[in-house]
């Protein structure tokens, strides 16, 4: 029996936000989710989920954060033993900032910036909050500015209503078609997300 | 309470008789309510601990009333089936919004000694308000069962032939009670404690303005002096250990009397760098530590049925996450049904909370369901690979667009 539902498991509010949109654009709903407790957390509940996945299927959405390590590995290292093919372990690489920025018609309009100042390759850039940060910061949009920048002297690296200021942006305008077409670890979750009716 | 209340307690033991002269040993197992607020229906069973959750205003409050107007039925001062139904505005106040084809209310709740027990006792009763003249709330029916037998089936002939009957409830007239007397004392028995620490704080200045029932603690100190010296000595000795876990510069708990106006104080002496400056009284004690005590002695206060409301509040959540374990602990000495609403992750975040003890409340358009969280297929899943309750079913209380609160312009 082919289920349209899923668990959901990712890190944080924008993590949720992407993945409910990448889910919405394949037609799947989410059955339930898990609390927002950050990688470590989902690393720890990795091995539970993928027994979780017999039953149900879940998706789970972290970041590779680090160049050093490519998907596959970290994936291999948090799941021991097989991983269930109804467990959608996908990695965002660097970060799901890297897939919203892939958007980039989209969110060079939303921060009112020259789109070639988003590079053509958005997995490449190592370090994305703060790339996307110093995007912000040649907003026109002073709002946008002072929302997402940090002040100076702050010991936050993101400005005080960063996430939901992007939360708003994934809801609202990211397109998701044009995304997956500059990112390719995108890409491939929205391939694989294809065999989750086969289930 | 004197003995000789009828059939309901000769069913106990004798070895349960010096319990019993005290309380009232049983749980509510099972409660089915029609129309209630915001509840167009719910059947759940009921264990004896049992946390509610669920998001803002979807009825959390509301479902622990049901319970308080049993009581409110059932006490012995001012208490009734009217004044219950005034004090909460009337009937349409009562009465679920989605109730709109069938305007009866309707609660039902079975009594055993324990979750999952045969059925001692089951009442029930229906409600509707007269279309004319006085618009009074009404019995549809009221109904009793002992075990399986049902013993009382309202509205009977006379009820029939004078309609007034029908605006007070058995439950509520000492003389026609007597076959079950027991349920009656079981509501009665009902405690909700929702502590407010400026209520309590400012008792003195706000002077006697006391909410019926002392819902929110005002009058806790009353509670405090009534009891008798031994027992309230030996509450406060525990109450001072669990508290000096929470408050570590605690030292001592006492209970005094004020020599000029007599009256009741709890004072507590901390260690402190200048010796003999340590004694503070209540009203200079934390919002926290007032919440702690409050809760603690309530626990240990009697084996009726309590009702807490959001017990987390300003307590470090290293303290809140031991909240349930203590409750389950507390419960192997006195066995004291608790119902507990909260939002805390901390406290339900604790392995031991069986998806069973856990209702879920889930506002919809036709009023909030409410389900035993080991009922929902997901959550049942999870639970059983090893996810706490709060891990699984909290998310599934939060707003989905809480974020758009930071965006309000």
């Amino acid at each position: 029996m082919s289920r349209t539902t899923a668990i959901l498991a990712v890190e944080d509010k924008l993590s949720e936000a992407v993945s409910i949109k990448i889910l919405e654009d394949r037609g799947i709903g989410i059955s339930q989710q898990l609390v927002l407790k950050g990688k470590g957390y989902l690393e720890k509940k990795a091995q539970s989920l993928n027994q979780t996945a017999k039953a149900i299927p879940v998706f789970m959405l972290t970041e590779l954060d680090s160049p050093g390590q490519c998907p596959p590995q970290l994936v291999r290292s948090w799941i021991k033993g097989g991983q269930n093919p109804k467990f959608f372990l996908r990695v965002a690489v660097m970060e799901v900032e890297s897939w919203i920025m892939a958007d980039r018609k989209g969110f060079a309009d939303f921060l009112s910036i020259p789109i070639h100042r988003i590079p053509r390759n958005t997995d490449a850039i190592p370090q994305p909050k703060e790339f996307l940060v110093s995007l912000a910061r040649l907003s026109k949009k002073a709002r946008l500015r002072e929302d997402i920048v940090p002040a100076p002297g702050a010991t936050s690296q993101v400005g005080p209503r960063y996430n939901s200021c992007l939360w708003e942006f994934v809801r609202v305008r990211w397109n998701i078609q044009l995304a997956a077409s500059v990112s390719r670890s995108l890409k491939r979750t929205l391939e694989r997300l294809r065999t989750f009716d086969a289930m | 309470m004197l003995q000789g209340d009828g059939n309901g307690s000769k069913r106990r033991s004798l070895k349960d008789a010096e319990t019993f002269f005290w309380s009232v040993h049983m749980i509510v197992s099972h409660l089915s309510v029609k129309n209630w607020r915001n509840f167009q229906h719910i059947d759940v069973d009921l264990r004896e601990r049992q946390f509610i959750v669920g998001a803002n205003a979807s009825g959390k409050s509301n479902l622990l009333d049901v319970f308080r107007f049993l009581r409110d039925i059932a006490k012995p001062e001012g208490g009734g089936l009217q004044k219950a139904v005034k004090d909460r505005g009337g009937l349409s106040k009562i009465r679920s919004l989605a109730a709109r084809r069938d305007p009866e209310i309707a609660i039902e709740v079975t009594l055993a000694d324990g979750a999952g027990e045969p059925p001692i006792w089951r009442y029930a009763l229906g409600l509707r308000q007269e279309t004319r003249g006085y618009r009074q709330p009404y019995l549809t029916h009221e109904r009793v069962w002992q075990g399986k037998k049902q013993i009382l089936d309202r509205p009977k002939k006379e009820d029939k032939e004078d309609r007034d009957r029908l605006t007070q409830t058995f439950l509520e007239q000492i003389n026609v009670n007597v076959e079950f007397r027991e349920i009656v004392r079981f509501f009665q028995a009902v405690t909700y404690l929702h502590l407010v620490p400026q209520l309590l704080r400012f008792a003195d200045s706000i002077q006697g303005r006391l909410l019926e029932d002392d819902p929110f603690g005002q009058g806790f100190l009353e509670r405090v002096a009534k009891a008798n010296e031994k027992t309230r000595r030996s509450r406060l000795s525990m109450v001072q250990k669990a508290l000096k876990i929470a408050v570590p510069q605690l030292e001592q708990l006492e209970f005094t009397r004020d020599g000029v106006t007599g009256r009741p104080h709890l004072q507590a002496l901390y260690s402190h760098w200048r010796p003999n400056a340590g004694w503070q009284r209540e009203d200079q004690f934390s919002d926290g530590t007032l919440r702690l005590l409050g809760l603690l002695w309530s626990l240990l206060e009697s084996d009726s049925l309590l009702l807490l409301e959001e017990p987390e509040l300003s307590l470090n959540a290293g303290i809140v996450s031991q909240l349930a374990p203590f409750i389950s602990s507390m419960q192997r000495n006195r066995r004291r049904q608790v119902l507990v609403s909260t939002h805390s992750d901390a406290l339900l975040t604790e392995r031991g909370i069986d998806g069973r003890e856990v209702l879920l409340l889930t506002p919809t358009k036709e009023g909030t369901e409410v389900k035993v969280a080991a009922d929902i297929e997901e959550v049942r899943i999870l639970l059983e690979s090893g996810f706490t309750v709060g891990e699984v079913v909290l998310p599934r209380t939060k707003p989905s667009d809480a974020e758009q609160l930071s965006l309000l312009k």
